[in-house]
C-alpha cells in the first residue's frame, strides 16, 4: 500500500497547548512577573513570556505529526531537537484513550500507545486528536482495522458505545458499591496532601485557630478527641466517595470478539483503556484489610504497555474491577483468565518456621516501641496517655503477625503461579507460569537459619517480579525447578 | 573498602571543622570504625568469594551473589534480551569485567562481576550465539 500522509493532531488543539504550557511553565512565569513588579522594568516584558509562551504551546501542534503505514506507528515531535519515534504495530500491547475535562469540552482525547519495551521513552502519545478518530485508531491499532486517512473525519460512532459490534460486558459498575469507598486509603492520601497544601497557609489564618482553641479547652480532652476524630473520619470519608466517583463513575469492562478487554471510566476525566488479551499474564486481587473485613476486593491485570500510577495499581497494573464485593471481583478474574482455579484454589502454607517469622518481624519493632516509650517515661515523666500509644503495637502485633501467616500461601498450577500474601495489604497474584522470565531465590541470613527463601518470579508485565515469601527451603528448590524446567542442572546449587 | 570512605570522610571532617575536637565521643566513634572495619574487611571479601559462582548451560544462565543477603537467579536462555560487558577503572588495571544479562523483566538482571576480561568476553560471545537463534521474550 501506499504511505499514507503524515497528519498533525486536531486543530483544536491549538486552544488547549498553549494553557497545558502555561500550566507546565507556570514558576517561570510567576519569577517573571514578580520580578517584574518588584525592579520596575517595562510591563512589556511580561507580555513578551506570555507571548513566548502561547507560541510554544502553538509550534507543539505544527511539530507534531503522525501517521500509521503498513505495519509501524510513526511519531514526529520536537521544535529544535527533531524526533522521529516508529514502532511496529505488532509491538502495540494497550492503548490508553484519556479525555480531561478541557478535552472534553472540546471533543478530544488523548491517545497513549503502550509497546512492549514499556519504556516511557518509546511510549507513543497523541494530545489530542477529536475523540471519533482517537477510538476508531485505538480500533484500528488492536483490531487491525484499516481506516484511511481520507476517511478520518468521518468515522462512525466509538466502539465502545453499546449494541455496536458484538462486545460482551463483563462489568458494570454498581452504585451500591461506593459504600466500599471510605474503606480505601484514596481518601486519607487525598486528605494527607490537602493537609500538607492547607498547612502553608496556616499562618494566615490564626484567628478562627485560637477561637478552635479556646472552643477545645471549653469542652475537654476527650470531648475533644472525640470531636476532632469523628470531623477526621467524615472528612476522609467524603474525600474517598469522592475520588471513587471521580476514578471510577460509570465504570465498564468489556470483551471484543478481536480479543482485547476494554475498560472505559470516570466522571470529569474520562479514561478507557484497550488491553491486548493475550497479553495479560495474570490477574492481582488486592483486600486492603478494611476492604477484607467488608468481604470486598479490587481487581487489575498484570499486564506489559501500562504506566498508570492509579489508586490500587502500579505501573503496568490496570483496573478490572474498582473495590466491589469479593464475589464480583473473583467472577471477573475467573471470566478473564478463563480460569476459575487460580482465585479459588486453596493455597499450600509455609510452616511454622515462616510463622515464628511472621512473629518475630511484627513483636520486634513494637517491643523496641514500647521499650522506648517506657524509658521516655522513666526519665522523662511523659503523660501517660503517650506512653500507652507507645504501648498499642504491641497489643496489635500479635494479631497482625497471626493474620499475616494466615494469609501467606503459594501453589503451582498447571497454568499459573498462584502466590498470596500480606494482612494490611492482602494480595493474591495469579501470574502466567508462560510470562515467567527468570527466577530470583532470596535468602538472608536469618531466613538461611530459619530454612526458608524468598522465591521471586520476574516478568515482563505488571510489577515485573511476584514474591513467594519465606517459602520453605525444599519447596523453594522445588519451584525453582518446575518454573525453569532448564535449570535441573543446578540442583547442586 | 568503598562503603568505609564515606563514614571515615564523615569523621575526618568533623575532627577538621569542630573546634572542640577531640570530644571523647570522636574517640569512641574511630575505635568503632577501626574495629568494626577491620572485622568487616577480614570477613566479608572472604565471604562473598566462597558464596558467589556462576554458571551457563546451553538451556539456562545462574548466578549466586552476596554474603550475609544472598541471592540466587536464574533466566533460561531463551528469556535473555541483551548481554553486556562492562569495566570500571579499578577492573581496567586488574584486567577484570563484569558480564550482566537481562531480560525483559527488570526484577531479574543477572550479574557475573569481577571475571578474568578474556573469559568475559568469550563468555558474552557464547551468550550472544545462544540466544541469537531464539524470539520470544514473553512481552
Amino acid at each position: 500500500m501506499s504511505d499514507p500522509e503524515f497528519r498533525r493532531l486536531d486543530a483544536r488543539m491549538l486552544l488547549v497547548h498553549p494553557v497545558q504550557e502555561a500550566v507546565r511553565l507556570f514558576p517561570a512565569l510567576l519569577a517573571v512577573f514578580v520580578t517584574g513588579r518588584t525592579s520596575g522594568r517595562s510591563p512589556w516584558w511580561d507580555v513578551a513570556a506570555f507571548i513566548a509562551v502561547v507560541a510554544l504551546g502553538v509550534s507543539r501542534w505544527f511539530t507534531t505529526r503522525y501517521r500509521i503505514t503498513g505495519g509501524q506507528i510513526e511519531l514526529r515531535t520536537g521544535l529544535l531537537n527533531r524526533k522521529l519515534l516508529a514502532t511496529p504495530a505488532d509491538r502495540v500491547r494497550t492503548v490508553d484513550v484519556t479525555a480531561p475535562i478541557w478535552h472534553r469540552l472540546l471533543g478530544l482525547a488523548r491517545v497513549e500507545i503502550g509497546t512492549a519495551s514499556g519504556t516511557p521513552s518509546e511510549r507513543i502519545v497523541l494530545d489530542a486528536l477529536a475523540a471519533p478518530i482517537a477510538h476508531a485508531l485505538r480500533a484500528e491499532l488492536l483490531h487491525g482495522k484499516e481506516i484511511r486517512a481520507s476517511d478520518a473525519g468521518l468515522v462512525g460512532p466509538e466502539p465502545t458505545s453499546v449494541g455496536t459490534g458484538s462486545e460482551s460486558l463483563l462489568l458494570q459498575l454498581d452504585p451500591r458499591w461506593l459504600r466500599y469507598a471510605p474503606l480505601t486509603t484514596s481518601g486519607l492520601l487525598t486528605a494527607l496532601a490537602l493537609w500538607g497544601f492547607a498547612v502553608q497557609f496556616i499562618g494566615a489564618v490564626t484567628g478562627p485557630i485560637e477561637a478552635a482553641f479556646d472552643q477545645f479547652r471549653a469542652w475537654g480532652v476527650w470531648i475533644t478527641v472525640i470531636v476532632l476524630v469523628s470531623a477526621a473520619t467524615v472528612w476522609v470519608a467524603l474525600l474517598a466517595v469522592t475520588a471513587y466517583v471521580l476514578a471510577y463513575w460509570d465504570f465498564r469492562l468489556t470483551r471484543h470478539p478481536g480479543g482485547t478487554l476494554h475498560t472505559s471510566r470516570g466522571l470529569l476525566t474520562t479514561r478507557s483503556t484497550s488491553i491486548e488479551e493475550g497479553r495479560i499474564r495474570g490477574v492481582e486481587l488486592a483486600q486492603p484489610l478494611l476492604l477484607r473485613l467488608a468481604r470486598a476486593a479490587h481487581l487489575s491485570a498484570i499486564t506489559t504497555g501500562l504506566r498508570h500510577a492509579e489508586p490500587g495499581g502500579g505501573a503496568g497494573v490496570a483496573p478490572l474491577v474498582p473495590p466491589a464485593p469479593q464475589q464480583v471481583s473473583i467472577d471477573v478474574g475467573v471470566a478473564v483468565l478463563g480460569d476459575p482455579e487460580p482465585l479459588r484454589v486453596a493455597l499450600v502454607g509455609h510452616g511454622p518456621a515462616a510463622r515464628r517469622r511472621r512473629y518475630v518481624r511484627a513483636l520486634l519493632p513494637a517491643v523496641a516501641l514500647a521499650a522506648i516509650a517506657g524509658f521516655l517515661e522513666w526519665r522523662f515523666d511523659l503523660p501517660l496517655a503517650a506512653t500507652a500509644v507507645g504501648f498499642l503495637l504491641l497489643l496489635t502485633a500479635p494479631f497482625l503477625a497471626a493474620d499475616r501467616y494466615a494469609g501467606l500461601g503459594h501453589t503451582l498450577l498447571e497454568g499459573y503461579l498462584v502466590t498470596q500474601e500480606g494482612s494490611v495489604y492482602r494480595r493474591r497474584v495469579a501470574l502466567q507460569r508462560d510470562g515467567i522470565v527468570g527466577v530470583v531465590v532470596r535468602e538472608s541470613y536469618f531466613q538461611r537459619r530459619a530454612g526458608v527463601a524468598t522465591v521471586v518470579a520476574a516478568t515482563a508485565a505488571g510489577r515485573q517480579g511476584y514474591a513467594v515469601l519465606d517459602a520453605p527451603a525444599p519447596d523453594a528448590d522445588r519451584l525453582v525447578a518446575e518454573l525453569i524446567p532448564q535449570a535441573s542442572d543446578f540442583r547442586d546449587g | 573498602m568503598g562503603s568505609l570512605l564515606p563514614l571515615i570522610a564523615a569523621q575526618a571532617i568533623w575532627w577538621w571543622r569542630d573546634p572542640a575536637s577531640p570530644r571523647p565521643v570522636q574517640w569512641w566513634l574511630v575505635a568503632a570504625t577501626v574495629v568494626l572495619g577491620t572485622a568487616y574487611l577480614a570477613v566479608m571479601p572472604q565471604w562473598r568469594y566462597r558464596v558467589h559462582r556462576w554458571e551457563v548451560t546451553p538451556e539456562a544462565v545462574y548466578t549466586q551473589t552476596g554474603w550475609f543477603n544472598q541471592e540466587r537467579r536464574i533466566a533460561p536462555i531463551v528469556r535473555i534480551q541483551t548481554v553486556d560487558l562492562t569495566r570500571g577503572p579499578v577492573a581496567q588495571v586488574l584486567r577484570l569485567a563484569s558480564v550482566r544479562v537481562t531480560t525483559a523483566s527488570s526484577a531479574g538482571p543477572l550479574a557475573i562481576h569481577g571475571l578474568d576480561h578474556d573469559l568475559a568476553v568469550s563468555l558474552v560471545e557464547q551468550l550472544t550465539e545462544l540466544t541469537v537463534s531464539d524470539l520470544g521474550d514473553a512481552t
